[in-house]
């Protein structure tokens, strides 16, 4: 299990009400009974625990037999005049029920979708987000099992042949992008099966594109217009039925594309006490696409130096150093933007920082830059309670 | 004979809506002088009322002449026949015609603050000149008919008025208390050379007077022969 | 304090039970006015606010033109560019088991929120050992937030169950609802099955980004309404209730101010013999009006301030009365009485001095003006000649010549009606010195019949007096005009709603109950098809847009109407039915004078496929609703607007069937089985009895209010009249009256200017009905009521005028009895 878990039923609603969110709260709660052990006396969800036999593009598609799924982008971009933007749109379904009470009625509730839509304008230091939640209603949103094909209200992901589609829009903020992967896509964990924690079942399924060559336009509240735009994206698919483990509190999720042609994935789960839990690991793509699982030993993640959100309180580190020591890979990586925190009504401390950030250093003895996103949650002291 | 304080000149009054009778004046004419003690003698219905209510100013002459002190009432206008009423002339009624919610002070006083001299002492002093002295704070309703034209007496003198028409002084009170009360209007008047003319159709008033007006059918007679004072 | 104004100011504690008749006079005048307005804007604003409240953020709304929408639409309104957001609706009533009809809500919480934020801000209480209780509103098909008001009412809370015709549902939060309507929430999955509306929406509220762009793909067979028309059409639809409000409230000013008049006027008279002994003394003018006007402020002032509270508590009762009207005629409202604030007091005052000084400028112009010798000249204040009597006729004749051109002018405002009655009123008051003295004679000799000599005097006494005595009769014949003239119209109304049942309500059961208790259609198939049966009319009744204004259609079983029953045509009978079978339509008397569509024309309504066409049949009298209501057949509706609602179903039974009672017994069995309300013909005519009463229980209570105002009028003149001549009485009892005698004298000074007020009442009580049926009526509801003349309000006035007489004569008498025998022959 990697990010997005848990944050993926509440996340970034600046205009959240207290209805919403105490459904938002009451299925974290569901969340933590489950990972508590009561997952095993709903049982009917299948469990992450076998290695997944992997059929694509059925696989793009929702598995509807495991609670939790996901599917993540995040790039960064560039606009016809060099202005640096970063985006990131993310789909979640969140199973209610194995079955809906009443099949004969569209609104009887399985599974809610929620969205999550940031954009970052580098140039201008700006971020805005918003996000979306419904159930499947009348064809309202949904997600097909055959291929990637989710959508929730007028945001949605399609792939067609090699390429996904993802748009987005509401009135002052729009994305629309073609996404073309560049690598093949990278099973991460053993085959596709990534551990979060020393229990069974405590894994969820998790591939990624980890180079998408992406081009389209997006329109931010700063510009008012469509921008023409082109980058590189990053992918994630994950699925699951399980949730962190009781110590852990929170994780930080690094996503960077080397100048290099390197692409390196890493997540670190934090315990209480402070120090990585065990199942926190990585992966390195090199620029053929060929994958290699890091283990923990072998990565170093130290934070540099912290910035404070006045929104929240919350302390969240600001640059890092990352070095892979089997890759001899060294990075210093720091935000583009400082505050690319998404941030829910304070109390219930669901806040979390996720942006696009960029970086320079050595990779096998060369010079390199980077960018990517990184995600940093349970920093907003209560998420730690929570989980 | 000095300038007359009070001259009338062919004064006649219609009342419009009274067409039954004939009109109340029908070309009276007279003169007064200053300091003249003056009855005007005639039976009810004679004009008597009439021609003091046009002298004071409160009611307008069909036709005619009114001069007070000089002034033509006419010319005066409005706002000069109330300031005349107010400094000049003093009124004592039949029906005393007190205000029932003042007391009697306040009834004298009202006449002071009016004539814009308010001076409590002076009527306290007024009411004690006309016998009253401890009824200061009695309402009209708890004096007798002789009490309170005294009250009425003392609001028309306070206010040191050159003139004082009295309209049936006595008309409401027993013969003693009205020749008390004839007794003190006219002692007052000559003490303070006030001219003072009194409606009456009562004999006895005459003998008070330093002449006598003869007043028949709105018509205006100077009595000559005394023949009131013979009756 | 000058002396002057202290004068004038001694006699209201002297004379302290007039001043306290004058005080109570200008609090209920000031306290009708503030009860019935504030109460009327109250109940209105509450109104407003409910409806803006249900609104919320939405600026559009989009649904069929008739009936529920297909929930198929939303996937295309999601996607829609010009859609910002959306929330999908259902909007129905809830009958709770104490009876009250609440506004149910069933929407998705994720999209409504955007919508109705408040709604979302629900404090969900789950219990505590289970985990999804706040997730129950979404998985359990009985969970319902309620606002906190219709909690606190009911004591219910987190957990309890809410008791509804539709079953127990189960209380899981409550929410802050600012508007005056109880709302009860419900998850749309859920509503949808307590509906049986399984894949259908009353409406979606939209915001929109482009509405133009909108219209261009979704206006086909949708009712797309802008948040203003949409407000519009909720005024529109309270329009006529509101009118009625308005008219009361200036009805209440009119007595109101007409009573202050009288008692400033009374005020007035008195002082004027002041007024020439302060003139003779040389008082200027101003002196004298200023310490008027400080009298009558300060009755003003005290009476204004005394009458805003009463007027408060007024409104407290009277904002309950016009939520029960408002209930039973458009939906469930609980009006809030708006809190006390210091306006009120400030508006009692106001309204207390405004109407003061202007009832009190005109005598005191008039006693300003005379001469003070005229004053002085011993000729008693109020002793008002015939001319003088006739010359204010005259100005009565002439308000009566323009309030009647302000009446026939045809098509003008409606507040030019009102004028035109309230200035019938006021003519027909100044002609009462003129009756007065008209009567005199007739008067004389009644009172002469029944008090002998008193009698006599009495009659004299209110012939001489007529400046007070015509005020006095005049407000006490405005206030039982209002008595006669609302009471007749009411039950001219209620007798023409009889007439009306009488003709359409032919069924022997009416099962079902519009906005409530739908009739499934396998109902109706089940009863159609019972053997025995005259004929079952399904009954559906909608509002749509006609002519963008809120309009009813019905639909029936045009051959079973016409066989069963004789509906009220303006013009021709059942054969109108005929042009309904064949796609046409009949409509309401106020439909027809709405729009000025006759029988014969053709118009037009959006139906779910477009434009329909329809012809018109026939015009019949209607009094269900004054927006116009126009009747097609089932298969017309069916085919125009696809709504296979049916809202009720009359059963017909011909009346020589010899199974007929069996046959009532069966099929009350069916709808029992089903849980469908079943009323008998009688039950049903009661229960629209009973909501035509509730509505005119505001009006009843103007009503009563006028009288209570019109008897302290009354009072105040006969204490006056008393007051002025109780020297009189010295002479009386010289010339050897006894105390009974005096007493009758007294009495029959009342119970004379009461019969005369009252004989008065009857000519312009009755003339007020009319023209309030005629013209008030006609005008703002577009239906004919027929004059049925009863006895009944005739009657009820008459005791009203006789107890009134005789209250307000009783204080004088008491008066008498007890000083009589010390009087003397005494002049002050």
């Amino acid at each position: 299990m990697g990010r997005g878990m848990g944050t993926g039923v509440t996340g970034c609603r600046l205009q959240v009400t207290s209805f919403l969110l105490l459904l938002s709260t009451i299925l974290l709660a569901i969340c933590m009974l489950v990972s508590l052990g009561w997952g095993a006396q709903e049982g009917a969800w299948k469990q992450a625990v076998e290695p997944w036999k992997w059929h694509f593009p059925r696989d793009h598609g929702a598995h509807p037999e495991f609670r939790t799924e996901w599917w993540y982008f995040t790039g960064n971009l560039m606009d016809t005049a060099g202005k640096q933007y970063g985006y990131q749109l993310t789909f979640f379904r969140q199973g209610v029920a194995l079955q809906p009470k009443d099949p004969q009625n569209s609104w009887s509730i399985r599974d809610l979708y929620l969205a999550h839509f940031t954009l970052t304008d580098v140039s201008l230091s700006r971020f805005w987000c918003d996000e979306r939640t419904s159930r499947t209603g009348p064809g309202l949103a949904g997600a097909a099992k055959d291929g990637m094909d989710v959508r929730l209200l007028n945001w949605s992901a399609t792939m067609k042949g090699n390429t996904i589609l993802v748009e987005a829009r509401r009135q002052d903020m729009e994305l629309s992008l073609k996404l073309t992967p560049r690598k093949p896509l990278v099973l991460q964990g053993e085959d596709g099966l990534s551990r979060k924690g020393p229990n069974k079942g405590q894994a969820s399924y998790y591939y990624s594109y980890t180079e998408l060559q992406t081009n389209g336009t997006i329109k931010t509240p700063g510009s008012q217009t469509a921008l023409r735009v082109e980058g590189t994206s990053w992918f994630d698919h994950e699925f699951g039925s399980n949730q962190l483990a009781q110590d852990q509190v929170g994780w930080d999720w690094f996503s960077l594309h080397l100048s290099s042609g390197q692409d390196v994935m890493i997540y670190l789960l934090r315990r209480k006490d402070g120090s990585p839990d065990p199942a926190s690991s990585g992966t390195l793509v090199d620029r053929s696409g060929k994958a290699t699982h890091l283990a923990l030993s072998e990565i170093s993640v130290e934070p540099l130096s912290h910035w404070k959100s006045t929104q929240s309180g919350a302390t969240y580190p600001s640059q890092w150093r990352i070095a892979i020591r089997s890759a001899n890979i060294n990075l210093v990586v720091g935000p583009l933007v400082a505050n690319q925190e998404l941030v829910t009504e304070g109390s219930t401390g669901v806040t979390y920082w996720e942006g696009a950030v960029a970086g320079t250093g050595t990779s096998g003895g060369g010079q390199v830059t980077c960018k990517g996103y990184i995600e940093m949650t349970g920093y907003a002291g209560s998420l730690g309670g929570v989980f | 004979m000095a300038e007359p304080v009070i001259r009338v000149i062919d004064l006649w009054k219609d009342y419009a809506d009274d067409l039954t009778n004939a009109p109340a004046l029908r070309g009276s004419s007279l003169e007064i002088s200053a300091g003249e003690v003056v009855a005007l003698f005639g039976k009810s219905g004679s004009g008597k009322s009439t021609l003091f209510n046009l002298i004071a100013g409160l009611d307008h002459p069909t036709k005619g002449r009114i001069e007070v002190e000089g002034q033509d009432l006419e010319l005066l206008g409005e706002k000069g026949r109330t300031n005349l009423r107010r400094f000049r002339l003093g009124f004592v009624f039949q029906f005393f015609n007190l205000l029932p919610t003042l007391t009697a002070f306040e009834n004298v006083f009202l006449s002071l603050e009016l004539a814009a001299k308010p001076d409590a002492a002076v009527a306290r002093d007024a009411l004690k000149e006309v016998g009253l002295a401890g009824k200061e704070h009695r309402y009209p309703n708890e004096l007798s008919g002789g009490e309170q034209q005294r009250v009425a007496i003392a609001r028309a003198i306070v206010k040191r008025p050159s003139i004082i028409l009295a309209d049936e002084p006595t008309g409401n009170l027993d013969t003693a208390t009205g020749n008390q009360i004839l007794d003190l209007l006219t002692h007052r008047c000559r003490e303070s050379g006030t001219t003072l003319v009194m409606a009456t159709h009562a004999s006895f008033t005459c003998r008070y007077a330093d002449r006598i007006l003869r007043m028949v059918d709105g018509i205006v007679v100077e009595e000559t022969s005394g023949e009131v004072l013979a009756r | 304090m000058k002396i002057v104004t202290k004068s004038f100011l001694r006699y209201l504690p002297r004379r302290l039970s007039l001043s306290l008749l004058q005080l109570m006079g200008v609090a209920c005048g000031v306290a009708a006015v503030v009860g019935m307005t504030m109460s009327a804007i109250t109940a209105l604003a509450s109104f407003t606010k409910a409806v803006e409240f249900l609104s919320g953020k939405a600026t559009h709304s989009m649904q069929r033109p008739a009936g529920p929408t297909e929930e198929s639409a939303l996937a295309g309104l999601a996607r829609d560019p010009a859609v910002v957001r959306f929330s999908p609706v259902i909007d129905r009533r809830l009958r709770l088991a104490n009876g009250d009809l609440v506004r149910f809500l069933g929407v998705d919480p994720f999209l409504d929120r955007a919508i109705r934020p408040e709604i979302a801000d629900a404090e969900v209480r789950p219990a505590k050992d289970n985990a999804a209780g706040a997730l129950s509103f979404l998985l359990d098909d009985d969970a319902v937030l309620i606002d906190k008001e219709l909690a606190r009412q009911l004591q219910l809370s987190s957990g309890s169950l809410l008791q509804t015709t539709r079953g127990a549902l189960r209380v899981i939060g409550t929410f802050s609802n600012p508007s005056g309507e109880p709302l009860v929430l419900m998850d749309i999955a859920h509503a949808q099955k307590l509906f049986t509306l399984n894949g259908f929406v009353d409406r979606v509220d939209l915001i929109l980004a482009d509405e133009s762009g909108f219209r261009g793909r979704w206006e086909e067979g949708f009712l797309i309404q802008s948040g203003r028309q949409r407000s519009a059409a909720f005024s529109a639809m309270l329009g006529a209730f509101r009118l009625n409000l308005e008219a009361l409230s200036l009805l209440a000013l009119f007595v109101g101010v007409f009573l202050i008049y009288n008692t400033a006027m009374f005020a007035v008279l008195n002082r004027r013999r002041d007024t020439g002994i302060l003139r003779s003394l040389g008082a200027r003018r101003y002196e004298i009006i200023a310490a008027f006007v400080t009298e009558i402020l300060i009755l003003g002032f005290i009476g204004g301030a005394l009458g805003g509270i009463i007027g408060y508590f007024l409104t407290r009762f009277l904002t309950a009365l016009i939520g029960t009207s408002i209930t039973d005629l458009y939906f469930f409202l609980r009006p809030e009485p708006s809190a006390w604030s210091n306006w009120i007091l400030f508006a009692g005052v106001a309204l207390g001095c405004g109407a003061s000084m202007l009832g009190g400028a005109l005598p005191l112009l008039e006693i300003v003006r005379t001469d003070p010798a005229k004053a002085l000249s011993g000729r008693v204040a109020g002793r008002q000649s015939g001319r003088n009597a006739h010359r204010t006729s005259l100005a009565g004749l002439l308000i009566l010549a323009v309030s009647t051109v302000l009446l026939i002018l045809p098509r003008t405002h409606i507040y030019v009606g009102f004028a035109g009655v309230f200035g019938f009123l006021i003519g027909v008051s100044l002609l009462t010195g003129s009756v007065l003295v008209a009567i005199h004679p007739g008067l004389r000799w009644v009172l002469g019949r029944v008090g002998r000599l008193p009698g006599k005097v009495a009659a004299g006494n209110i012939r001489q007096n007529l400046g007070r005595t015509a005020v006095a009769v005049a407000a006490f014949m405005v206030a039982l005009s209002m008595s006669v003239g609302l009471g007749s119209m009411i039950g001219s109304f209620r007798q023409s709603l009889v007439w009306w049942m009488e003709s359409q309500l032919q069924g022997e059961l009416y099962i079902g109950k519009i906005g409530e208790a739908d009739v499934p259609e396998s109902f109706y198939e089940e009863v159609k098809k019972m053997p025995g049966l005259g004929g079952a009319d399904p009954y559906r009744n909608v509002q749509v847009l006609y002519r963008d204004v809120p309009v009813y259609v019905a639909s029936v079983d045009a051959s079973v109407v016409q066989r069963f029953t004789h509906f009220g045509w303006l013009k021709g009978g059942n054969e109108n039915w005929e042009q309904v079978k064949r796609g046409g339509v009949v409509i309401s008397e106020s439909f027809s004078r709405r729009f000025g569509i006759k029988s014969g024309d053709t118009m037009t309504l959006h139906g779910a496929h477009g434009p329909a066409e329809f012809r018109v049949g026939g015009i019949f009298y209607d009094y269900t609703t004054e927006h116009g209501l126009l009747m097609m057949d089932r298969s017309t509706f069916l085919r125009v607007f696809g709504d296979h609602t049916i809202n009720s179903l009359a059963a017909f039974i011909d009346p020589d069937n010899p199974h007929r009672l069996e046959l009532i017994q069966e099929i009350k069995k069916k709808a029992e089985a089903r849980g469908l309300p079943v009323q008998t013909q009688s039950q049903l005519r009661a229960s629209i009895l009973k909501v035509f009463d509730n509505t005119f229980a505001v009006t009843r209570s103007m009503r009563a209010l006028a009288i209570v105002v019109a008897f302290f009028g009354i009072a105040g003149a006969l204490l006056t009249l008393f007051m002025e001549r109780r020297h009189d009485f010295g002479i009386y009892r010289a010339l050897g009256f006894s105390t009974g005698q005096i007493a009758t004298m007294t009495l029959l000074e009342g119970l004379g200017m009461g019969a005369v007020s009252y004989l008065l009442s009857m000519g312009a009580g009755t003339i007020l009905a009319v023209l309030l049926i005629n013209v008030i009526n006609l005008r703002s509801f577009n239906w004919t009521i027929f004059f049925y003349p009863e006895l009944g309000p005739y009657a009820w006035t008459a005791i009203t005028a006789l107890v009134a007489s005789l209250g307000a004569a009783a204080y004088p008498i008491w008066k008498v009895c007890r000083t009589y025998p010390q009087m003397q022959i005494r002049e002050e």
